[in-house]
């Protein structure tokens, strides 16, 4: 495999962001604050995995919190399962079925007593959600505007079922009182330093499989397909496999991403599936730069950031979904690629080159529409 | 057998406001290249300029219905103007952006006229249901259905047989050879935008009665909507008619049996299976946009 050459601002930027997050604990009391900030960095996760279907495969994924939210449930089931007795009905039964007259516990709940099974679960559904939907779309040769449309019929649609499917998946309320993870003898408590630094391993983790995928020969072909996929399948390469594989990949991580936060919030509810998340992931990827792994990461943590450093009551949440519009609408209409390209561009300045990481930007000319209606 | 006939004619109800939505939506992409994620907020501004207009001017529902198709055009407008003009080009920019501004009328209503629901009163003069042909028949959803037919015809004829309707279709072939021969396409996108937002807008006017008016109604109609869209290929006028006709009986038919979420559920489905054999709809030319 023919790598790119990883510039030496490139991985000091890596050491240095891996430095920040294996840090901050160090210097922080408060176990409420801990479990926010592993918060931020779940969605520093969502967004690199945005980054890579959308920044460099050119797949808009409007329902990427189909993925997150299908995560969120594999592992609060198997965490529902594992709470005290006092919570849950007669044999083990969780709370809400018996609340809603559920006899027994369904069948697809039956294999959640396993944590390994949930732990796969949780990425391998939604991976096979996306193979499906992926299959369907891509090998149609459906693209660009469409697939982001599909993509956010399929979230809309899947959360109606969640919340409809009141027996099963708790309805509106989700899954509440969950017990925490506990993996190789350690207790994930949610507000406990072990849980963050799984969370900002992964995030690590996750980076470096996504620095992996794009530096790759298919991550070249997936960029390549972003800028022009007739060319690409002149050239002869099954454009579907590449793209249903970006989708996949995408949708595994944030599936993963979705474990971790239903362990953080110790919930899972149809929220995670709204479309409110799915607009965030990508108002972050837009904000922090949709064609950078870790601009992606880092914008998701800046806007969550300031978003719960300022306030977290209900009539701000409202004020301030107003400015991430206004702000989003902006950065659409001045800096497609998002905040990174300004260090980007400062970093070159630095180093004397004369490239300029805004100037690729122009847009293309526009084509003409060749059909009418009628 | 009456069973049956009401359920065609529920069906067809539900097709009918369908297709109001989806019209704007369609002849947007149609023209312009742009899916426009903002028409459900569009649908839901006329909603509440109804809301607002009703119980502050206490204007009667009719003459509402004209004043929400300008007044929502015209916020179209602004934003095509404004906005969406530098994005042409840059068709997932459109979408980011659109969406965008959706949010933000969103989030403005929600902090002028607050967030919980608000009802319209449907005029006392359609309350009662019409006797047709041994059925009973909605007299509101009678209206919904005429003022459909009303629009379909005024579009048809504004494309097809009226001047601007040729300066249309000529940038939709060919934007640049357009302009080449004098057409002022900025205009033309302009005023297409807005007579889609104006139609959303009108949609939303129309529906307020039936179900309560909230910030975020819009989703769920324009989902629907883009299903219609994708099914029906968005080149032909007749195929955004049929295929919302198709899928506004199917989801009638489906509900019938199940609930109105499952019936959602199976059809999106079935469109996502319909797409990977005929991707450019059912009722599409065989030619893709380039």
């Amino acid at each position: 495999m023919r790598r790119i050459f990883i510039s030496r601002g490139h991985i000091i930027g890596y050491a240095a962001f891996a430095l920040a997050i294996l840090v901050v604990p160090l210097f922080i009391d408060d176990p409420y604050l801990l479990n926010k900030l592993a918060r931020y960095l779940i969605f520093g996760i969502l967004a690199a995995a945005l980054a890579l279907s959308w920044g460099y495969t050119g797949i808009l994924n409007l329902g990427q919190a189909v993925s997150f939210g299908l995560g969120s449930y594999c592992m609060a089931m198997t965490l529902k399962l594992h709470t005290i007795p006092i919570q849950t009905g007669a044999a083990g039964l969780p709370d809400f079925m018996v609340w809603n007259n559920v006899k027994s516990l369904p069948w697809f709940w039956e294999p959640f007593h396993s944590t390994a099974f949930a732990v796969v679960a949780g990425v391998a559904f939604p991976v096979v959600v996306a193979l499906l939907l992926g299959w369907f779309v891509f090998r149609a040769r459906v693209t660009g505007v469409y697939v982001s449309i599909i993509t956010l019929a399929m979230l809309v649609v899947v959360n109606l079922v969640i919340v409809d499917q009141q027996r099963f998946t708790g309805g509106f309320n989700g899954l509440t009182d969950l017990a925490d993870l506990k993996l190789f003898g350690i207790d994930f408590d949610p507000y406990s330093g072990a849980t963050y630094y799984l969370i900002a391993l992964s995030l690590l983790a996750t980076l470096m499989i996504g620095e992996f995928v794009v530096r790759s020969k298919t991550g070249l072909i997936m960029q390549a397909i972003r800028d022009d996929e007739t060319r690409v399948r002149y050239f002869g390469y099954d454009v579907a496999r590449y793209q249903i594989f970006a989708f996949c990949v995408s949708a595994g991580l944030s599936g993963f991403a979705g474990m971790l936060y239903a362990m953080v919030m110790a919930f899972a509810s149809p929220t995670f599936l709204s479309v409110q998340i799915s607009l965030s992931i990508v108002i972050w990827c837009a904000v922090g730069g949709r064609e950078s792994l870790i601009g992606s990461a880092l914008g998701a943590i800046l806007v969550t950031g300031i978003q719960g450093g300022l306030s977290e009551t209900p009539a701000f949440l409202n004020t301030w979904m107003l400015i991430m519009g206004a702000l989003f609408v902006a950065v659409v209409l001045f800096l497609p690629k998002g905040l990174i390209s300004i260090v980007q561009l400062g970093m070159a300045r630095l180093a004397g080159k004369k490239i300029s990481a805004l100037a690729e930007d122009e847009a293309p000319l526009p084509r003409g529409h060749k059909l009418g209606i009628g | 057998m009456t069973d049956l006939a009401n359920q065609i004619i529920t069906g067809l109800s539900i097709a009918s406001i369908l297709l109001l939505v989806s019209l704007g939506l369609a002849i947007i992409y149609g023209v312009m290249g742009v899916i426009n994620l903002a028409h459900g907020d569009f649908l839901m501004l006329g909603a509440y300029a109804v809301w607002l207009m009703e119980s502050a001017l206490g204007l009667g529902f009719l003459p509402c219905l004209v004043m929400v198709f300008f007044i929502v055009g015209a916020i179209g407008w602004l934003v095509e103007r404004t906005l969406i003009r530098h994005l042409y080009g840059r068709p997932l920019d459109t979408i980011l952006a659109t969406w965008g501004i959706g949010i933000i009328l969103q989030q403005a209503i929600r902090l002028s006229a607050g967030a919980q629901l608000r009802y319209v009163k449907m005029p006392d003069y359609l309350v009662n249901p019409l006797h047709l042909l041994g059925l009973d028949i909605s007299a509101y959803r009678l209206l919904i259905f005429s003022v459909t037919i009303v629009l379909v015809a005024v579009t048809y004829i504004l494309i097809f047989h009226t001047s601007f309707g040729i300066r249309l279709r000529a940038v939709m072939q060919n934007a640049e050879i357009a302009r080449c021969f004098g057409i002022n396409n900025a205009r033309i996108y302009s005023l297409t935008f807005a007579y889609g937002a104006g139609l959303a807008g009108l949609a939303g006017a129309l529906v307020s009665p039936l179900k309560s008016v909230s910030p975020d109604m819009g989703t769920k109609y324009v989902v629907d909507a883009f299903l219609v869209v994708v099914s029906g290929g968005v080149q032909s006028l007749f195929g955004t008619v049929a295929s919302a006709g198709i899928i506004g009986e199917l989801s009638g038919g489906f509900a019938y049996f199940w609930n109105d979420t499952l019936a959602r559920a199976l059809l999106f489905f079935l469109v996502v299976v319909l797409i990977r054999f005929r991707p450019q709809g059912i009722f599409a030319m065989p030619l893709r946009r380039g």
